[in-house]
C-alpha cells in the first residue's frame, strides 16, 4: 500500500472496520447461501441415485 | 448427448462458482486498497479538512461510497436475473411447457435474494450519505416497487391452487413486473436531480476513473456469475425433487 493510501486509511480508521465488516458479512452471507443450496442438492442427488437403483432392481 | 450436456452444465456451474467467488473477493480488495486514492482525488470539493500525504485535503475520503462496489453490482445482477423471469414467462405462455414456469420461478427467487442485498446495502449508503434510512427518492421508490412486485409474485403463486392457472398468472405477472426494472434503472436519468438525487456514475462523463472502473467491473461480473450459479443450483435442485417425486410414485405403484 502506498504512503498516501496508508494515511487515508489511518484518517478514516474509526469508520473503516464497520464498512469492511458490512461488506464482508454480505459477501459471506451469499457464500453461505450457495453452500446451503449445494449441500441440499448433494443430499437430493444421493437420494435420487438410491431411489433410481431401487426402481431399476424392481423393474 | 443430453447426459453430456448436463455434465457440461454442471462443470460450468462449478467453474462459474469459482469465478464468482474470486472475482467478488478481488473486487472487494480492489475497492478498498486500489480504488481509494482515486476516490480521494474526486472528493476534494467540500467539507472538513485533513492533512494527508503531506498536503491539505478538504474532504479526505467518503468511505461510505465503498459500498458502491457491492451495491451497484448486486443491483445490476438483480435486473439481469429479473429479465429471465419475464423471458421464461414469455416462453411459458408461448409453449405452455411447465419447465419454463419452473425456470421463471427460480429466476424470481434469485432476483429476490439480490433485491434484498441491494436494499440492505442501499439503505446503509443512504444513512451514510443522506443521514436517513429511507427517502422517497425516484430510484429508491421504483426499486422498492420492484421489491414489492417480486414479493407479490410469490404471494400470487401461493394464492392460486390450480397448477395451470398459477403458472399462467405468474408468467403474466412476471412479465408485467419486469417492466419496472428498466424504469428503475433509467429513472435517475429521466427525473431531474434534486438535493437527494441518487448518484449517476455509469455512462456519464467523469463517472469512474480506471481503478474504480476495474474494481466495479470485476465485482459486477462476479456478482452476475453468482446469479448464474445460484440459478443453476436451484434449478438442478428443483429438477431432482421432481424426479424423486416421480420415482417415489412409481415405487408406491
Amino acid at each position: 500500500m502506498d504512503p498516501v493510501t496508508k494515511e487515508i486509511f489511518a484518517q478514516v480508521a474509526p469508520a473503516l472496520p464497520f464498512v469492511i465488516a458490512v461488506y464482508a458479512a454480505l459477501w459471506l452471507g451469499l457464500m453461505v447461501y450457495v453452500s446451503v443450496v449445494l449441500s441440499r442438492l448433494g443430499k437430493l442427488e444421493r437420494q435420487l441415485v438410491l431411489v433410481e437403483e431401487t426402481v431399476a432392481k424392481r423393474g | 448427448m443430453l447426459e453430456g450436456a448436463f455434465v457440461d452444465r454442471k462443470k460450468l456451474t462449478y467453474i462459474m462458482l469459482a469465478f464468482a467467488g474470486i472475482a467478488t473477493l478481488v473486487g472487494f480488495l480492489l475497492a478498498f486498497f486500489v480504488a481509494a486514492p482515486a476516490q480521494m482525488l474526486r472528493t476534494l470539493d467540500s467539507g472538513k479538512g485533513a492533512i494527508i500525504g503531506g498536503g491539505f485535503v478538504s474532504n479526505p475520503i467518503d468511505f461510505g461510497q465503498k459500498i458502491f462496489y457491492f451495491h451497484v453490482p448486486v443491483a445490476i445482477a438483480s435486473f439481469a436475473v429479473f429479465f429471465f423471469t419475464a423471458f421464461y414467462g414469455v416462453r411459458f405462455l408461448m409453449t405452455r411447457d411447465r419447465i419454463y414456469d419452473t425456470k421463471s420461478r427460480i429466476a424470481t427467487e434469485v432476483t429476490l435474494i439480490f433485491v434484498v442485498l441491494t436494499m440492505i446495502t442501499g439503505d446503509l449508503w443512504t444513512r451514510w450519505a443522506w443521514g436517513v434510512w429511507w427517502t422517497w427518492e425516484p430510484r429508491l421508490t421504483t426499486y422498492f416497487i420492484m421489491m414489492l412486485l417480486v414479493i407479490g409474485y410469490f404471494v400470487l403463486r401461493a394464492s392460486v391452487e390450480d397448477e395451470e392457472r398459477r403458472a399462467v398468472y405468474a408468467a403474466a405477472f412476471g412479465i408485467i413486473a419486469f417492466l419496472d426494472a428498466p424504469l428503475s434503472f433509467a429513472i435517475t436519468r429521466i427525473v431531474p436531480a434534486g438535493s437527494e438525487a441518487h448518484p449517476v456514475v455509469i455512462g456519464v462523463p467523469g463517472g469512474l476513473d480506471g481503478s474504480q472502473l476495474a474494481a466495479f467491473l470485476i465485482s459486477m461480473f462476479g456478482m452476475i456469475a453468482f446469479g448464474y450459479v445460484i440459478y443453476q443450483l436451484r434449478y438442478r435442485e428443483e429438477r431432482a425433487k421432481e424426479r424423486l417425486e416421480v420415482l417415489k410414485t412409481a415405487l408406491e405403484d
